[in-house]
């Protein structure tokens, strides 16, 4: 027979059944075990220091990196959580030196710094930063800054791991990230070598910004290489939240709509806009704090118990509750949602001026100055629970604090005292004066059967040292250590916006407001007492 | 700090003093009294007492003490009155951290009749911003004749009830006494310095090992407290993906520790011995053969471990050295991996410690962590704080227990002895 006629070796057919998948693992050789994960790692999250790694600040000159970067950065030097091989990028449009950039920085850690630094440590972590002057507009800036980089992973053994921290204007974001996948700073590198970016607020001022945003960012970085900065989530009572909620058994049962009345977030501030004029002229306190700050609190508080600790579990149990909060269409916002401006007033026994004649400020200008609003969130756990949330500048004082006020007994038992018992109520005080409060009632010692509301208080203070990290330092280490728990993802700013997007544009649709509405001084307007007085509820005196 | 009976009135009360500073604790209150049930009257007196009012900046008195916050029982052994005292001012610095009531308990005059002598203070501390004051009361308990072998009976009615009690022994611990055993029984949690112990310290290590499976206790011993720096250049090593395969190639383990003159026996090896029971816990080793002292081919400690099938040879040596007896002076792990050969060494310096590997003979880029030595004080508020009572140390301990063997003393004294 001819070879040719020989009909080919049938080629062995692809495994199919569970039977046949397993006979042919056992054919090939064995591979190593994939790896287990490093078990030594294990305890020691307080004691981690992070990957050796460059740090490029843009926007290094500004207030936000004098005032809170650089101080936080200091610390970390300070407690020795900053790796050894660790370098410091500065980039600004400023003319600047190293030696005068560094003189500059050490002016500002002496003002700014929450525990003073001894000399020569100060002296090791200035050595550690170099000015790097340039355009944000300008190619040869990053092209220069990518020879400096790879210079100084050569001369400092920093591993080709880079931490951008975007600390400029806003407007300035889309070109910095655009330049650096250019230059293709984000590329990571096998065998180590990480790219991560810190971006600070505001992520865009409506939904579609935020969008376009988020579509420049993606274009160059992805997702887990992003940390978006929202100072609140590294406050220690903020994260406390989490351990309060989740790390004890009694207080979850109750977090529900069968046992709590409603629930208050405020965020007070005293100031004005100080010389923010023209910044809060185009945000106003709607975008400035509730798409943020009370958005996130509101989450926190509202969120299931993630399945684990990780990042993406925690944000997407975050982004669920952000999504179930009820939108508003025009009648639900001038239903829900209060505004308001301040006029002159007197604040702390001083008097101030209005917003209308603050520095920069348009003397006619809308910009709102307080909010606060209604809101719903439409699912199991919350249906039919208000959550108040406001928020505003020059009130009475400087305090931020989540009120849970549960319902009130069902059976009114002691008729026959002087005074009811009032519901109970939890109230976590973010600041000042950290802690915790639970209200109950007690009766008062004598004959007769009296009840009087007495609080279980918990001071920060008073249990640990008050020396807390500022929330600078616990966030930037995070990012340095790769854990973005505490950071705000891309879906979850945009989720914030869908619920606030809809109220800032009902406002521009809406007549002129009624501008100022509340003096300096005073809790808001009146129209925020009527929001919660008509449900037959109250804002808590703070 | 008011040392026993210097300038104190015998009835003692409340302490007149200048406005308090925020931030710095003052005494508020001492009294002193010679019975238990008389203690347990001036502390009730304290927090009843209305006449605790600080002059306010006018100099009107203002009453501001807050209750009384205390979040735990510490008991402190103090043995001998200077070690008391030592304690006591560690003890009030920590006033507004850890908010406790500790009892200082001493003996004095074995041989005499019996006796007691307390002494009742409240040391508080005005936070910053006009917030309540915190206040703490701390009792010194010295016990004369046969008193001093009850110590127990005298600190168990005077604990807070409800609240967990630490129990920490400054010095050389005497846990096979009877007092000891009584007092461990109250305890949740246990306090010592491996590293004061005299001798080479592993007979109290060896009993310590046993003792949370017996008594239900947490041990912090500060010895392994003051590794985390170590242990952190270890593992952020092995964070390196071309080394972390090599974790479950370990062949051998080395210790090298200060000595004066670079013999085994006589210098404490808690701490180098920590450093191997902590890699052997995490890494789930085994032993298999207990620790010994050896003279051939050199003179040291040794043991062998096994992780699956591989044996892992662990030495500690002496090294003679001008530096504190019984300091690590290096960490060196050996590991193969089919053909390949890492070795990583860990060096500790004055201020920190570095960390090196080499892989079939490249190295690579060495990495520095600075850790300047903790206080006494401050391992204790962080020990207090709960951060680093933990499985880790758990397992560390219960390891260090394995590797000296089930003899009581530990196979190495033994061999010591011989």
């Amino acid at each position: 027979m001819a070879k040719t006629a020989t009909p080919p070796a049938p080629a062995p057919a692809a495994p199919r059944t569970i039977r046949e998948l397993r006979l042919s693992r056992d054919g090939r050789r064995r591979r190593t075990p994939p790896p287990e994960g490093n078990p030594l790692r294990e305890g020691l999250r307080l004691e981690r220091v992070p990957d050796p790694h460059v740090m490029v600040i843009f926007g290094a000159t500004g207030d936000l990196s004098h005032r809170k970067v650089f101080p936080a950065l200091a610390q970390l030097w300070r407690t020795n959580l900053l790796p050894q091989d660790w370098m410091l990028v500065a980039v600004g449009r400023r003319p600047y030196d190293d030696a005068a950039f560094r003189k500059d920085i050490a002016a500002s850690l002496a003002q700014w710094s929450r525990v003073p630094l001894e000399p020569e440590a100060e002296r090791q972590f200035l050595e550690r930063i170099v000015y790097h002057h340039g355009d944000f507009a300008d190619d040869a800036t990053y092209d220069r800054l990518v020879e400096r980089l790879d210079a100084i992973d050569a001369e400092h053994a920093t591993g080709g791991n880079r931490l951008f921290y975007l600390a400029t204007q806003p407007s300035a974001f889309p070109e910095i990230v655009g330049e650096i996948g250019r230059c293709g700073l984000d590329h990571e590198l096998h065998g180590g070598g990480w790219r991560r970016i810190i971006i600070e607020k505001p992520f865009g001022r409506d939904l579609e910004s935020a969008r376009r945003l988020n579509r420049e960012v993606g274009r160059v970085f992805r997702e887990t290489q992003v940390y978006r900065i929202d100072h609140y989530l590294g406050k220690e009572t903020v994260r406390n939240l989490m351990v309060f909620r989740f790390g004890n058994g009694i207080f979850e049962p109750l977090w529900n709509r069968r046992y709590v009345d409603h629930v208050q977030i405020t965020m007070a501030e005293s100031i004005g806009v100080e010389e923010r004029g023209s910044f809060y002229e185009e945000t106003g306190a709607t975008r400035d704090v509730l798409q943020n700050h009370l958005l996130q609190l509101l989450s926190l508080v509202a969120m299931e118990p993630p399945a684990t600790f990780e990042a993406d579990a925690l944000r997407d149990e975050k982004v669920k509750v952000l999504r179930a909060v009820d939108q508003y269409d025009r009648a639900g916002v001038a239903d829900n949602v209060v505004r308001g401006q301040y006029g002159p007033g007197w604040v702390a026994g001083q008097p101030v001026v209005g917003y209308r004649q603050e520095a920069n400020v348009d003397p006619q200008s809308e910009t709102e100055t307080f909010v606060a609003t209604r809101l719903f969130i439409d699912d199991w756990r919350w249906s039919g629970v208000p959550f108040y949330l406001r928020t505003g500048k020059r009130l009475p004082k400087r305090a931020t604090e989540i009120a849970i006020q549960f319902k009130g007994v069902p059976h009114r038992l002691f008729e026959h005292t002087a005074s009811d018992p009032q519901p109970n109520l939890l109230a976590i005080r973010i600041q000042p004066d950290e802690g915790i409060l639970l209200r109950f009632g007690s009766k008062v010692p004598g004959l007769g059967l009296d009840i009087r509301t007495v609080n279980m208080d918990f001071t920060y203070g008073s249990a640990f040292a008050t020396d807390a990290p500022d929330a600078y330092e616990t966030l930037v280490l995070d990012a340095m250590l790769g854990d973005a728990s505490l950071f705000t993802r891309a879906d979850e700013v945009e989720a914030a916006w869908g619920t606030v997007t809809p109220i800032v544009d009902a406002w521009l649709d809406a007549p002129p407001p009624d501008f100022p509405n509340y003096p300096a001084g005073s809790w808001g307007p009146e129209a925020a007492d009527d929001l919660i007085e008509r449900d037959g509820r109250r804002w808590r005196r703070i | 700090m008011i040392p026993f009976g210097l300038g104190l009135d015998v009835k003692g009360g409340p302490v007149k003093m200048p406005p308090p500073v925020p931030g710095k604790p003052f005494l508020r209150w001492s009294s002193r009294t010679h019975s238990i049930a008389g203690v347990e009257a001036e502390l009730a007196r304290i927090w009843a007492s209305i006449s605790l009012t600080t002059p306010d900046e006018d100099g009107i008195p203002e009453r501001r003490v807050a209750p009384r916050s205390s979040v735990m029982n510490l008991v402190v052994i103090a043995g001998k009155g200077e070690v008391g005292e030592r304690a006591a001012a560690i003890v009030e610095g920590l006033t507004g951290r850890h908010p406790s009531r500790t009892l200082i308990v001493s003996s004095a005059d074995p041989d005499g009749p019996a006796w007691l002598d307390a002494q009742v203070q409240a040391h508080c501390l005005l936070p910053a911003g006009g917030a309540a004051e915190t206040c703490a009361e701390l009792v010194y308990l010295t016990a004369g004749g046969e008193t001093a072998q009850h110590h127990a009976t005298v600190v168990a009615p005077l604990l807070i009830h409800d609240l967990p009690v630490t129990a920490w022994w400054p010095n050389e611990p005497s846990f096979e006494s009877v007092q000891t055993r009584d007092l461990l029984t109250m305890a949740d949690r246990v306090l010592v310095d491996g590293a004061a112990w005299s001798g080479d310290g592993l007979r109290h290590l060896a009993v310590m090992a046993r003792l949370p499976a017996q008594y239900h206790v947490e041990i912090a011993d500060f010895a392994l407290l003051r590794q985390a720096r170590w242990r952190e250049a270890i593992a952020s090593t092995f964070d390196r993906p071309a080394i972390q395969p090599f974790l479950r190639g370990i062949r051998g383990i080395e210790v090298e520790y200060a000595t004066r003159d670079g013999t085994p026996g006589v210098s404490n090896v808690v701490r180098p011995l920590y450093h191997v029971a902590w890699l052997a816990s995490r890494l789930g080793m085994t032993v298999e053969e207990p620790l010994v002292m050896a003279d051939e081919p050199w003179v040291g400690y040794r043991a062998t471990l096994r992780a699956g099938r591989r044996r892992v040879a662990v030495e500690l040596r002496p090294i003679e050295s001008s530096i504190l007896r019984g300091t690590t002076l290096a960490v060196e792990i050996l590991a193969n991996r089919q053909s390949s050969r890492l070795r990583i060494e860990v060096t500790g310096q004055a201020e920190g410690v570095t960390v090196g590997a080499t892989l079939d003979g490249r190295g690579m880029q060495p990495r520095r962590f600075l850790s300047p030595r903790k206080a006494e004080g401050q391992l204790l508020a962080e020990t207090l704080e709960g951060v680093a009572a933990d499985r880790i140390s758990a397992g560390a301990l219960t390891m260090a227990g394995a590797i000296l063997g089930p003899g009581a003393g530990g196979a190495a004294t033994a061999a010591a002895a011989q």
